[in-house]
């Protein structure tokens, strides 16, 4: 907080550009970042390691205008793999981007030949094989390629294998084509919907973007229009103009060829609409310039662009209605809407744009485009004072005037009993209202040490606005670390919405005293020096008796049986009267056993096997005890 | 002090009452309740003393001790003559009665004593 460089950076940014927190993400497009893909195909080409690169490489940067150099032939024969269906497809499609490179055919007839005729050949190698035969020159039995896809299609419904079936349909011939033409739309049906926004297809842009591509190949071929809702269309290009970076170079090429086909202007083309003028509305820069483009960054032909409205985004208030823009170019690229208008006041505006095309409808994404725009206005600070006055406020406040951006020339002294009050207002020169800003600071330095002490400028509510901000030398003495000493005192103002900020000093020379010792500055590199140690300290033990005293009470735990005995023998406990015999005896045994099964549990079993044992004894013990018991009763009955 | 007086007083008739008029049977069995409350006196005492460590052996010797009160005083109830129109039970079915909730009484607390 007390950095220089900190509060240079926020002096800095505020004014110029900064509400991106803010803004919403507009449904427009972007163009294409066609240097980014045209600067990954040229840092490709400088080394090779897979002619699959090569091939990708290769088509990309001829869809994107530069003719690769025929040198590139030797690096294909080199890294081709010749058992590969796939390496030699790629070959194939590398050797066709170069203008004269001729592959040896008979190296991959066997290969490319038998992959056509197996059985287990999956979808993309059927299409490598295809692709390679069209490549090379070699026959195609289409009927037997169309009876595999046809088997393939209800073994594989993958997206990539209805994908790479749709391209080998481009490959053959236009009744094929067509047929695989009229599956488009179903195939658009699987594709996934992103916040009603963007479709995708799982697998990334590099699967989504190859899938495209193919339903315009497949469509070309086929000789007709590509049937696909033009909504659905738009969303899928909302898709890839998101990705402005992508990293593999198979997305980069599909990528690239599926923006050439929207771009082309046979097809339905979706069109970008952006901001080409900078974000903040000024006296200095009073309009907004707007670019109407394809993906590709080019015109789109005669077009007229109507702003609908203009609305403020705090209050929704609307400032502009159904507006013409002007054209400033004459490829109809590039509109202007003056925006700048005593009658509009400061803020966020968000401008909804129609656009309408002179021709036929093929041109789409022309409704639900947005700029954002902040105007701005230039503030002035007036009725600055800075009072310096004692703290009980007895004595009279010596105040001093402050006109921007004048320095102040007088020396001030301020003891610990004294306290300084700075007052001001920023002036809109626009309407002339008073204004609250976003960032108002009074920024002591300490001219020795260069610390920094930052208090908040707080503004009254209501229309008058006036800051404040009190400092006083006893209360805020701890901001200052009792540091006495000379100070500069600075006023610091930025706002989003204003055009200029200020960082202006007040005061060069301030000397302030405190009432105690100076404390030293906090050293702050302390807080990365490495911490002590914790030592993981395991859960103490329970305390313990002493084995003494445990011992002693269970013996005392056992002192009441001895009572027991003599308090039975005093009352004449007649064992006389004990029946003898099997059934007694029997008893007592199981009884017994039962005991020890008890002890038994406690020492070794679980209560599993003492249930199975328990229930094996109280058998013996259930007849004996009936039996022992019956005796007893029938010698009570014969008594009684 | 006449109270003190009065309450000894009272004391002492129970207890000839007492020796009088209950039986033998019924004798050993008080007799055996005494141990058992001795025996659990002694073991909330140690408790009391030193903390509740093994706090599950604790309440396993104590409800052990407990368990074996209220059985022993159930016995005895229902071997009292004076009760027969109550219950209706002969003294060897409470006796079976006895020792059958014993044994599902040392289970648990063996189980507990860990």
């Amino acid at each position: 907080m007390t950095s220089t460089s900190f509060m240079m950076i926020i002096f800095m940014i505020l004014p110029i550009f900064s509400w991106c927190a803010t803004s919403t993400v507009a449904a427009n497009l972007s163009p294409a970042n066609l240097d980014g893909l045209k600067a990954q195909f040229q840092t490709a080409m400088k080394s090779f390691s897979d002619v699959a690169s090569l091939h990708y490489t290769l088509a990309g940067i001829k869809e994107l205008g530069v003719q690769p150099p025929d040198s590139f032939c030797n690096d294909i024969k080199k890294l081709v793999d010749k058992s590969n269906i796939e390496s030699i497809y790629h070959a194939t499609e590398a050797a066709k981007t170069l203008a004269n490179c001729k592959l040896p055919v008979e190296d991959y007839r066997s290969v490319v030949t038998s992959t056509l005729q197996s059985d287990k050949s999956t979808t993309s190698e059927i299409y490598y094989a295809v692709s390679s035969s069209v490549n090379l020159g070699l026959t195609v039995d289409e009927a037997s390629i169309e009876k595999r896809l046809n088997t393939l299609a209800k073994t594989d419904d993958s997206i990539l294998s209805q994908g790479y079936a749709l391209l080998t349909g481009a490959q053959l011939s236009q009744p094929v084509a067509k047929f695989y033409a009229d599956t488009v739309n179903d195939l658009v049906q699987q594709a996934d919907e992103i916040d009603g926004r963007t479709l995708q297809y799982e697998g990334g842009v590099g699967t989504t973007a190859l899938l495209v591509s193919a339903f315009y190949e497949v469509a070309e071929k086929a000789g007709a229009a590509m049937k696909i809702d033009p909504k659905q269309l738009h969303k899928f290009a909302s898709y890839f103009s998101t990705k402005r970076h992508v990293a593999t170079l198979r997305s980069a090429y599909y990528l690239t060829k599926v923006f050439k086909y929207l771009s082309d202007n046979k097809n339905t083309m979706p069109v970008v609409v952006t901001r080409v003028s900078p974000s903040a509305i000024s006296a200095q820069n009073p309009s907004v310039l707007v670019s109407v483009s394809n993906l590709l960054g080019q015109p789109v032909g005669e077009i007229s662009v109507v702003a609908e409205s203009a609305k403020r985004k705090d209050d929704g208030v609307v400032v502009i209605s159904k507006q013409k823009l002007t054209s400033k170019a004459s490829d109809f690229s590039v509109f202007e809407l003056p925006f700048y208008d005593t009658k509009i006041p400061r803020g966020f505006y968000t401008i909804h744009l129609t656009l309408t095309p002179r021709g036929d409808g093929k041109l789409i994404g022309l409704t639900d485009n947005t700029i954002d725009v902040k105007v701005t206005s230039e503030g002035a600070i007036e009725n600055a004072e800075l009072s310096v006055s004692d703290r009980d406020n007895t004595a009279q406040a010596k105040t001093y005037k402050l006109t921007y951006p004048n320095v102040q020339s007088e020396k001030l002294e301020l003891d610990y009993h004294q306290k300084l009050v700075l007052k001001f207002q920023i002036k809109d020169k626009r309407t002339g209202e008073f204004i609250r800003v976003q960032q108002a600071f009074l920024r002591f330095t300490n001219k020795k040490s260069n610390k920094e002490i930052i208090y908040l400028a707080e503004a009254t509510d209501g229309s008058n606005s006036q800051y404040k901000v009190e400092v006083d030398l006893q209360t805020n003495a701890n901001d200052f670390r009792h540091q006495s000493g000379a100070y500069n005192a600075a006023l610091i103002l930025g706002d989003q919405l204003l055009q200029n900020a200020y960082e202006w000093k007040l005061n060069d020379n301030i000397q302030l005293s405190f009432h105690e010792d100076s404390q030293a500055d906090k050293n702050h590199q302390n807080l990365y020096v490495p911490r002590p140690e914790i030592v993981h300290q395991f859960r103490l033990d329970e305390v313990r008796p002493p084995t003494v005293v445990s011992l002693v009470f269970s013996a005392l735990t056992l002192l009441p049986l001895l009572i027991l005995f003599i308090l039975w023998i005093k009352l004449g406990f007649n064992l006389s009267g004990l029946p003898l015999g099997l059934s007694p005896l029997g008893f007592h045994i199981s009884h017994g056993a039962v005991f020890a099964l008890m002890f038994f549990y406690w020492k070794y079993l679980d209560m599993f096997q003492t249930i199975r044992y328990l229930a094996l004894i109280s058998i013996p013990l259930f007849i004996f005890g009936h039996r022992v018991l019956a005796t007893l009763a029938a010698r009570r009955e014969k008594k009684a | 002090m006449s109270q003190l007086g009065q309450v000894v007083g009272i004391l002492r008739k129970l207890n000839e009452e007492y020796q009088i008029s209950t039986p033998k049977k019924l004798k050993l069995i008080d007799a055996y309740l005494v141990y058992v409350l001795l025996t659990g006196i002694i073991q909330f005492a140690y408790c009391l003393l030193v903390g509740t460590f093994p706090f599950n052996s604790f309440l396993s010797g104590f409800i052990s001790t407990v368990g074996c009160f209220i059985l022993a005083a159930s016995l005895r109830i229902q071997l009292n003559k004076a009760n027969q129109s109550t219950f209706n039970v002969t003294p060897e079915r409470a006796f079976a009665d006895f020792v059958f909730a014993h044994i599902i009484l040392h289970l648990v607390v063996m189980n507990f004593i860990g």
